[in-house]
């Protein structure tokens, strides 16, 4: 497969199901009786998604905020594998120094 | 306090949103930010957090369509994403120390600067005759596309590589700061500066809008200025709305899409330096 489709590809299935996450978090909000949501910051988000395995509302949000998120983060990695494959060094080194500044913003913003 | 109404009214608008910025290149925070903050009276960070993360849900649906039609130049984006990652984190990070005043200046005048290249920028779409610099050789960046409404096969080089990615830098910084895509700058300049047809110019900020947003978004989300009730009505507006905006843009002259984005800025800008000079601005 090519990378233009590779890459389409991934980018649509994940705003899909983030599309879908934050949907089906709404509604389940709506089911509760609209009740107010707690904003969460640094380690507590962790929890939050793991709260949406149990079928809470925020948390569902939350995990849907972190699938956009990790979209084109994931597609960063896949057109690095894309390059490595094609044997094209110079693109491999640009698309490793985009997600290493990726992760930079991760592990900075959650350290404070 | 946000309600199922408040909650509804921002699932509509950002559907709108997210035509427009598709149409035009951009993220549609440039529509939302105004939206949150004049409209819902949104605190300027919880809008910006909110409004970042609907930046990468825009981009990511419309950019996959715009790949899959080989409109977007997927080298240059790469290389040109260094730059603006680089600054939407800078970005991230400085936005906290700046007072909301400052902030709608700020995306007022960057409207208006935004606005003012696109009006004059119009006739140069199909520049003939562009020499690649060296990185742009180096680098292959130069492709080719194939024009729908002028029914050719488009070839165009890259020059002045260096200026853009200095640039995308700049624009990263401002996503960063505004929770806009950066689109209004990268657009202009890599049509202006490096000679790339606007519809490959637009579609590639596109794809990099995903990524820059990405890396602030996720500045904000760790910091707690993502508030769930306002991104999720966002991300569903957003990703429908993108997704039949890249449908209206195959078939649009770029002329009359540009006195559009035109006209639309200028009014959203003047708003908000209103605003940021605490006049009241009621709508």
């Amino acid at each position: 497969m090519d990378l233009n489709r590779l890459v389409a590809y991934s980018l649509r299935i994940g705003v899909f199901a983030s599309a879908l996450l934050s949907m089906l978090g709404l509604l389940l909000w709506a089911a509760g009786g609209f009740n107010g949501f707690a904003v969460v910051s640094g380690s507590a988000i962790v929890s939050a998604l793991s709260s949406a395995f149990m079928g809470s509302d925020s948390g569902i949000i939350y995990l849907a905020i972190g699938i956009l998120i990790a979209t084109p983060v994931f597609r960063v990695a896949i057109s690095a594998v894309y390059f490595v494959n094609a044997g094209d060094r110079k693109y491999v080194l640009i698309s490793l120094a985009v997600l290493s500044m990726l992760i930079f913003a991760l592990v900075s913003g959650y350290a404070g | 306090m946000l309600g199922p109404v408040d909650v509804l009214v921002i699932l509509l608008v950002s559907i709108i949103a997210g035509l427009v910025g598709a149409l035009f290149g951009l993220g549609g925070g440039v529509l939302i930010i105004p939206f949150l903050t004049l409209v819902e009276g949104v605190p300027v960070p919880l809008a910006v957090g909110a409004s970042i993360v609907s930046v990468v849900a825009t981009s990511s649906a419309s950019a996959a369509t715009y790949v899959q039609d080989h409109l977007t130049n997927l080298r240059l984006g790469m290389f040109l994403e260094i730059g603006t990652v680089a600054g939407a984190i800078t970005g991230a990070f400085v936005a906290v120390f700046l007072p909301p005043s400052a902030l709608f200046v700020l995306f007022g005048l960057i409207l208006l600067y935004a606005t003012i290249v696109m009006i004059r920028a119009r006739g140069i779409d199909f520049p003939d005759n562009v020499m690649p610099d060296r990185l742009s050789r180096i680098l292959a960046l130069g492709s080719q596309y194939e024009d729908h409404s002028l029914k050719r096969v488009v070839k165009y080089e890259v020059t002045r590589t260096p200026v853009t990615v200095f640039v995308g830098y700049l624009a990263g910084i401002v996503s960063g700061l505004l929770g806009v895509g950066g689109g209004i700058i990268n657009v202009p300049t890599m049509n202006l500066v490096s000679k790339i047809p606007v519809k490959v110019a637009s579609a590639t900020s596109n794809f990099m809008i995903g990524v820059t947003a990405a890396a602030s978004a996720s500045v904000y989300l760790l910091r707690g200025d993502v508030h769930p009730l306002l991104a999720a009505p966002l991300i569903i507006g957003v990703a429908g709305g993108a997704l039949i905006g890249t449908r209206v843009l195959k078939v649009t002259p770029p002329t009359r899409v540009k006195v559009a984005f035109g006209v639309l800025l200028a009014v959203i800008s003047l708003l908000m330096i209103l605003k940021g000079f605490s006049l009241p601005v009621v709508l």
